[in-house]
């Protein structure tokens, strides 16, 4: 087997078995830095990440249970270059719920007044990417 | 082609190459969402319960306070829901303003974390809790208190005893939720009733529960606990009314206490 061949082979094994969880810390990293300016707005931001990696147009919904009176901001993070992610919050009858949202490259943020006590639904989706998975990164804050 | 079909293909290009954020749809269908692509509930933190708490009002949070506990240690699953609900308890003395109270907890939660072979993960966790208690320094201390629930959790985890992490939260929930109802109780208004709709959480637990090995089932302060569950589930998932948080109160009193004596 010629050299070439070998590197051929081997960059493709990379490929197959890197892993997700390879650049989940990077997203982790992204999700944190887009959350830092509410921080300083005197929300809490939660010691805890969710994330994993989405195929482009494919979606996540994680439920939680807010609380009425709380201020929430949900935000994701991504490390993929040109990646684009979205994320919005929809109630228990899958009514959307958040007052506020926005979405700039790499990042995307969903404000939440919860207006009632009960289950939502955080979706997060992967607008676009390059990639055929892009690892992705949850944090949220309150106050 | 038509000029309203130019100015479609080319908005529909600009928003493509620009990343041009998509208006959210107003509704979306939660029965057709792949149960592949639906994530584990949330177990809120209980900071995020006192937060709304602060808001209604200025509650007796001293009378609140039970009793210094953690006289009996049984095994580790009574550990574990002891952890969740000392931490829990560790947020009504800083609402009750006591440092002591606070230390001591801080206190506890270390030793419980040394009977389970967490100790290590909230040493540092535990002292800052102390420290900061001792200046007054409540928001830090409700941080640390949050931060020392989720590094347990997660140190349970990373050992592969994530059932055990599930009664951490567990007992932190019922301590919380008894707190929550005797607070509401008191001074009965429906935004403070309204924090008790929490059904999926509660079937969540439930769920935990039914799923643990049958050692674990049968143990009997386990099975208590389902058994409490149960009873509550049906009052939560209808309009709660003074009735049934003051019911809701007595099951998870009941709870409480079964996690702190020998089951």
């Amino acid at each position: 087997m010629n050299i070439v061949r070998r590197f051929l082979i081997l960059l493709s094994l990379c490929t197959l078995l890197s892993p997700a969880d390879a650049t989940i810390d990077d997203a982790i990293t992204s999700a944190l830095q887009a959350i830092d300016p509410y921080v300083k707005q005197g929300y809490i931001a939660r010691d805890d990440q969710w994330g994993g990696d989405l195929g482009l147009r494919e979606q996540k919904a994680i439920p939680h249970t807010l609380f009425r009176g709380n201020d929430y901001w949900f935000l994701v993070g991504t490390d993929v270059d040109n990646a684009r992610l979205a994320i919005h919050v929809y109630d228990s009858k899958g009514k959307i719920a958040e007052n506020d949202s926005w979405q700039k490259g790499r990042f995307a943020g969903a404000r939440v007044l919860a207006p009632a006590t009960g289950t939502y639904y955080i979706i997060v989706e992967v607008t676009g990417s390059t990639k055929e998975r892009t690892t992705w990164a949850m944090v949220y804050g309150y106050k | 082609m038509n000029k309203s079909r130019v100015v479609y293909v080319t908005t529909v290009f600009v928003a493509a190459i620009s990343g041009f954020a998509e208006a959210p749809p107003n509704h979306i269908d939660l029965s057709k969402f792949p149960a592949t692509q639906l994530d584990d509930v949330v177990v809120p933190l209980p900071s995020e319960v006192f937060n709304v708490l602060d808001k209604l009002g200025t509650p007796n949070w001293q009378g609140e306070l039970r009793e210094p506990i953690i006289k009996n240690r049984g095994e580790r699953t009574q550990i574990a829901l002891q952890l969740g609900s000392v931490v829990a308890e560790g947020f009504v003395a800083v609402e009750a303003a006591d440092k002591g109270r606070v230390q001591e907890i801080g206190r506890d939660v270390l030793e419980l974390a040394r009977a389970i072979g967490v100790e290590s993960t909230v040493l540092s966790r535990t002292n800052s809790i102390i420290t900061k208690a001792d200046a007054g320094n409540w928001v830090a201390v409700r941080r640390e208190l949050d931060g020392a629930l989720t590094d347990v959790k997660n140190a349970m985890i990373e050992l592969k005893d994530a059932q055990l992490a599930h009664l951490v939260s567990l007992g932190g929930w019922l301590r919380g939720t008894e707190v929550l109802t005797s607070v509401v109780q008191k001074s009965y208004s429906p935004d403070g009733a309204d924090l008790l709709n929490q059904p999926d959480l509660l079937k969540y637990f439930q769920e935990r529960l039914a799923g643990m090995p049958s050692r674990m089932r049968n143990n009997l302060l386990v099975a208590k606990i389902q058994k409490g569950l149960d009873e509550i589930s049906p009052l939560i998932n209808q309009r709660i009314t003074p009735g049934s948080v003051k019911r809701i109160n007595e099951i998870t009193g009941q709870m409480v206490k079964a996690i702190d004596s020998r089951a």
